[in-house]
């Protein structure tokens, strides 16, 4: 039977509704593993920073561990034979990020460790949200909205327990931002 | 009243299957979509997404991968060159009909 124009203009609006949904599921089925990492590594570093401020430079083993685990992930849930070359993305990334960080603090000094304990929380945040405009997540960028919002109304509002709060909040929010991106 | 007489792919042209090749041809070349993801795009129930994916597989226009994740097993689909190619003659196909080309 021949096909009708409505049928076909129909199921053409039907196939890009279910791309732009295939879209946004592949993203956040990449992103969710990621946001378990950071959240947990959060949770031990803002904990250990607020119970013992000594260890503060567990932070860079920790950091470190994060981009390696970040590397691993995204290698391992690739697929096979990906053309997608995100081993020298990914490397020009931290590279990038290490050369704005290193530039901004020589500029712009940081002058309390609470002012760095909050910086880098909301980078995240604002990676979140790019993230989740470029590639119409919206969960993922409401996900960078509330993280940004929580760690300005903690750093202004909980100066002391700012560090214990990163940590239950902070940390907390990614990981179950992790299982709401897996629910799609 | 526009038609059009010739015959679409009779694999693709079956409304989930078309979904299904539509949530596949969304991602990145080579790339895959876990089954239980498709499944909520598709939505449609287990037994009915693994029906079509064997008519799909069988056709040369989907692979599929079956592994575990620790203990629980996980189903990867993905659309081969050849899915793609057809899934875009199909687009061109309706397009065609539309008259958008």
């Amino acid at each position: 039977m021949p096909i009708q124009r409505q049928d076909a203009a129909s199921a053409l609006q039907e196939i890009a509704n279910t791309e732009k949904q295939s879209h946004t599921a592949y993203h956040y089925q990449k992103a969710a593993p990621h946001l378990f990492l950071w959240g947990l590594i959060w949770i031990v570093g803002y904990a250990v920073t607020y119970l013992r401020p000594a260890w503060y430079p567990l932070w860079d083993v920790l950091i470190v561990l994060g981009f390696v685990g970040s590397f691993l992930i995204s290698f391992r849930t690739r697929g096979k034979g990906s053309h997608t070359s995100f081993g020298w993305r990914y490397a020009a990334t931290v590279v990038a990020v290490f050369l704005f960080v290193t530039a901004l603090f020589a500029i712009l000094p940081p002058q309390s460790s609470l002012q760095i304990d909050a910086f880098f929380p909301l980078l995240i945040a604002l990676w979140y949200v790019l993230i989740g405009v470029w590639t119409r997540g919206t969960r993922i960028a409401l996900l960078g909205l509330a993280l940004g919002l929580l760690t300005v109304g903690g750093y202004f509002w909980l100066h002391h327990y700012f560090p214990l709060w990163m940590a239950v909040v902070g940390g907390g929010s990614l990981i179950l931002g992790g299982f709401w991106l897996r629910k799609v | 009243m526009d038609t059009k007489t010739e015959q679409p792919d009779p694999i693709i042209h079956q409304p989930q299957r078309l979904k299904i090749m539509a949530a596949l041809k969304a991602l990145p070349s080579r790339e895959q979509l876990e089954f239980v993801r498709l499944k909520t795009i598709v939505g449609a129930t287990d037994g009915n997404l693994g029906a079509h994916i064997v008519t799909l597989e069988q056709s040369g226009y989907v692979e599929v991968e079956k592994d575990f994740v620790g203990k629980k097993p996980r189903t990867r689909v993905r659309l081969t060159k050849a899915g793609r190619r057809a899934f875009e003659d199909y687009i061109a196909f309706l397009r065609e009909i539309v008259g958008q080309e």
